[in-house]
C-alpha cells in the first residue's frame, strides 16, 4: 500500500521522503480544496526525487473547462506522472482521447460504494478507484473481497461533506453589506448549527465553490492493519492540518509506537468517521432529483 | 420533436392529476430503489396502474431508481427491471452503474442517468450516449449558455429542471445528511441539513447574527427561459416535487403546459401570466437558479419566510350530479357560505362561483366546510370534470 500525501512546498521533500511518503498528490489549476497553488509549477523538481507524481483534477468539469483539463492531461502524458485523482468522469473519458485512461483513479467521493463499481472500471481499463467516504468498514471489506481494479481510500484527515458550485461565503458577506477580504482560499471559516453548538464544521469557498467539511477529523490507525492489505493507496488529506500535525501524521502511520502519542496529542479533533456508523436510508422530506 | 413536460407525483392521485393537467410524462419511485422514500412510492400493482393509465392517454411513466447503491441495496434489482419492462414502463432514471448495466444486460428499457450523477458537459453525456444511455438529466449548476452548448454537441436527449426545490450541493455529492443525523442522503434519507441555520465564525470571531448564515436556495423557478430552452431543442423539461400536493402539480403543470404549447403555437404571452398561475399554489420563494450564471443573494434565502398563494387550495372534485346539478368534492382545506371558490379543470377552464349552501352526503346542511377527506355538495348549475381543483379566492 502506497501513502499518498499532499505537497505543499518545495522544501519539505525530503521530510516527506523520509517519512516514508510514496505518492506525492500535486494540486492542478483544475484542483478545488488545494494545499498549494504552485507546486504544479514545479513539477520536473518533484519528479527528480524519483517518486510517484499524482496529479488532482477534483474540481467538478464543466463545459469551459475541457480545454483547461486537456493542458492539464498533455502534461499527465509525462511518464514521469503516474496517475491522475479525479472527481468527476469526465477526467476518465477526456483521458482515454489523449491514451492515458490507465492512469486514472476515479474519486468522487461518493458513488464507488459496492462491489460492482471496481468491475465496471475494469472493464474501461482505468487504474483504479477510491472507495467512497460513507460507507462503513465491513462494507470497505466486502468490496475487498471482489477486487478488480487497483482500490484506494482517503483514510486520513479533514472530509468534506458537500461541494456546492455556489459561493455561499461571499454572498452571505454582500447580502450582510460587509466588506470583507480574503474570503477565497482561506482556511479558518467554520459554521457552527445553531442545534449542535459544540461542532464547528470547516467551510472553505475557492474558484469551485463552497465546501463544508466534517468536524472531526477521520483517522485510521486501529484500522490501517485491515486497509493496508487490499489498499493499493491510502490518501491522507491536509486541508486545516498544520504542517506539525501532517509530519506527526504520516510517522504515526509508519510507526505503531507513536500512536499513542499522537492520539493523546491530537486526539480531540479525530473521529473513526463511517467506519462503524451505519447510516439510515428511506427516511426522506426531500427534495427531487 | 416536440420538448416533453415531466412531472412528479408521489402517489397515484398525483400522478393522474399531472397527467391529466398537461404533462406528457411522470416519474415516480418504486418502493425499492428511489430517493423519495416519503413520497409514498408506488407498489408493483400500483405502478402497473400507473402505467396502464398513462400509456391509453398516449403518456409516459418512467421510474426512479436513483439511489446510489450499496452491496446490500442489489437484493431484487433484477427481477425489479425485469418486472418494470414487462408492465411496458417507459423508461427508469438511475444513477448507479450496476442499474445501467443490468438493465442493458436483462432488458431493452430505455435508461436515463439522473441528475444525482451531476453531468455538466456534452463530453460526459456522449460517453453515456455510448454506454446505452438514451437521456441525460443535466445538472441544475448550469448557466442557459451551457446548456446550449451542451444541447449543440450532445448525442443524448438531454432533460433540464424548470420548477421546484434544488440542491445546494452538486446533486449526489453530499453526505451532510449522513454525518450529522446519520441519513444517507444518497439513498432517500436526506434530512435537509442544508436548510439548517446556522452561524459562521472566522477563528474564534463570529461573524453571523442568530444563526443567519444559511445554505439555503429559494426553489428554481425558470418561467423566464423555458422560451430558450424550447428553442435549443432540450428533449424534455422536469418539474421537481414529488412530495407537492395535488394542488401544486395541477397548478404548475397546467401553467407551464400553457407556456409551451403557447410557444409552439406562436403566442406566447407575458411571462408574469405564467408566473402568476404559479403563485396560485406556490408557498415557497423562487428564482432562476443558475440559468442566468453563478448565482447571487437573489438565489439564496436568508430567512424562513414563506410565500403565501395567492389561491387556497379547498378540495377536489370526485363528480358531478347532473340531475341535480351538485358537484361532489373531497374537501382539503376550510371554507363556508359566502365565500368565493373557482374551479380549475385539468381543460385549464376556470370558473368563478359564490357558495350559497354546503351539504353533507345526506343532503344535510352544514355551516361549513371544516372536515378534511368529507365529501360535500355544491349547487353549480356547470358541468365540470373529476379531478377539477378548488380555490379559494381571498378577498383583495
Amino acid at each position: 500500500m502506497r501513502i499518498v500525501a499532499r505537497l505543499k512546498q518545495l522544501d519539505e521533500i525530503l521530510k516527506l521522503i523520509n517519512l516514508e511518503v510514496d505518492v506525492f498528490l500535486i494540486d492542478t489549476p483544475l484542483s478545488v480544496k488545494k494545499i498549494s497553488l504552485d507546486m504544479y509549477n514545479h513539477l520536473d523538481e518533484i519528479a527528480s526525487y524519483k517518486k510517484d507524481i499524482y496529479l488532482l483534477i477534483n474540481k467538478m468539469i464543466h463545459e469551459t473547462d475541457i480545454e483547461s483539463l486537456k493542458d492539464i492531461l498533455e502534461v499527465a502524458k509525462k511518464p514521469e506522472i503516474t496517475a491522475v485523482v479525479c472527481g468527476d468522469m469526465t477526467v476518465m473519458v477526456i483521458a482515454k482521447e489523449f491514451g492515458i485512461e490507465k492512469k486514472i483513479i476515479y474519486q468522487p467521493g461518493t458513488f464507488n460504494t459496492n462491489s460492482f463499481d471496481n468491475e465496471y472500471f475494469l472493464i474501461k481499463n482505468i487504474k483504479g478507484i477510491t472507495i467512497s467516504k460513507e460507507i462503513t468498514l465491513e462494507e470497505i471489506e466486502r468490496i475487498f473481497k471482489n477486487k478488480k481494479t487497483e482500490l484506494s481510500l482517503v483514510g486520513h484527515g479533514f472530509i468534506d461533506m458537500f461541494y456546492s458550485k455556489r459561493n455561499l461565503l461571499t454572498n452571505y458577506f454582500i447580502y450582510k453589506n460587509i466588506e470583507k477580504e480574503n474570503i477565497k482560499e482561506n482556511d479558518s471559516f467554520r459554521l457552527k448549527e445553531e442545534m449542535r453548538p459544540d461542532s464547528l464544521y470547516p467551510v472553505f469557498e475557492d474558484m469551485g465553490g463552497t465546501h463544508v467539511f466534517r468536524d472531526k477529523a477521520l483517522e485510521s490507525f486501529a484500522e490501517i492493519e485491515v486497509l493496508e492489505k487490499h489498499l493499493d493507496d491510502f490518501f491522507i488529506e491536509r486541508i486545516f492540518i498544520n504542517d506539525e500535525e501532517y509530519y506527526d501524521i504520516l510517522k504515526a502511520y509508519q510507526d505503531k509506537n507513536f500512536v499513542p502519542e499522537f492520539l493523546n496529542k491530537y486526539q480531540d479533533k479525530y473521529n473513526k468517521g463511517f467506519y462503524y456508523q451505519y447510516t439510515e436510508k428511506l427516511k426522506g422530506e426531500l427534495s427531487e432529483n | 420533436m416536440r420538448t416533453e413536460l415531466l412531472a412528479p407525483a408521489g402517489n397515484l392521485e398525483k400522478a393522474k392529476i399531472a397527467l391529466l393537467y398537461g404533462a406528457d410524462a411522470v416519474y415516480i419511485g418504486g418502493k425499492q430503489f428511489s430517493l423519495r422514500a416519503r413520497a409514498s412510492n408506488f407498489d408493483l400493482e400500483m405502478i402497473k396502474e400507473l402505467v396502464d393509465f398513462a400509456h391509453n392517454l398516449n403518456k409516459k411513466i418512467y421510474i426512479t431508481m436513483n439511489i446510489v447503491f450499496h452491496d446490500d441495496d442489489i437484493f431484487g434489482l433484477d427481477e425489479y427491471l425485469i418486472y418494470l419492462e414487462k408492465i411496458k414502463v417507459d423508461a427508469i432514471i438511475c444513477s448507479s452503474m450496476i442499474v445501467v448495466e443490468r438493465a442493458k444486460l436483462l432488458t431493452n428499457l430505455e435508461i436515463h442517468l439522473s441528475t444525482q450523477f451531476s453531468v455538466t458537459n456534452s463530453s460526459l453525456a456522449n460517453y453515456f450516449y455510448n454506454e446505452g444511455v438514451k437521456r441525460v438529466v443535466l445538472a441544475r449548476e448550469l448557466s442557459m449558455a451551457e446548456i446550449k452548448k451542451i444541447s449543440q454537441n450532445a448525442l443524448t436527449d438531454l432533460e433540464i429542471f424548470i420548477h421546484g426545490g434544488m440542491c445546494v450541493s452538486y446533486s449526489g455529492r453530499c453526505t451532510l445528511s449522513n454525518y450529522t443525523v446519520l441519513r444517507d442522503a444518497n439513498r432517500g434519507g436526506c434530512a435537509h441539513t442544508c436548510r439548517w441555520l446556522y452561524d459562521l465564525y472566522e477563528g474564534d470571531n463570529k461573524l453571523s447574527a442568530n444563526h443567519d448564515f444559511q445554505m439555503s436556495s429559494k426553489d428554481l423557478d425558470a418561467t423566464a427561459f423555458v422560451k430558450d430552452l424550447l428553442a435549443a431543442g432540450i428533449s424534455s423539461l422536469k418539474i421537481e416535487g414529488r412530495m407537492k400536493s395535488v394542488h401544486y402539480i395541477a397548478t404548475v403543470v397546467s401553467a407551464y403546459r400553457m407556456l409551451i404549447d403557447d410557444y409552439y403555437s406562436g403566442c406566447l404571452r407575458d411571462i408574469s401570466f405564467y408566473q402568476n398561475e404559479i403563485k396560485k399554489a406556490e408557498n415557497r420563494q423562487t428564482s432562476y437558479g443558475f440559468f442566468n450564471g453563478d448565482t447571487t443573494i437573489e438565489q439564496q434565502l436568508y430567512n424562513q419566510r414563506s410565500e403565501v398563494p395567492t389561491k387556497e387550495f379547498v378540495g377536489i372534485v370526485i363528480d358531478y350530479d347532473c340531475d341535480n346539478k351538485y358537484l361532489l368534492i373531497e374537501q382539503r382545506n376550510y371554507f363556508s357560505p359566502g365565500d368565493t371558490l373557482e374551479v380549475f379543470t385539468p381543460d385549464k377552464t376556470t370558473i368563478q362561483f359564490k357558495v350559497k349552501e354546503i351539504l353533507n352526503e345526506d343532503y344535510e346542511i352544514l355551516d361549513a366546510a371544516r372536515h378534511p377527506l368529507q365529501t360535500i355538495l355544491l349547487k353549480l348549475d356547470i358541468s365540470v370534470p373529476k379531478y377539477s381543483m378548488i380555490r379559494k379566492v381571498k378577498d383583495e
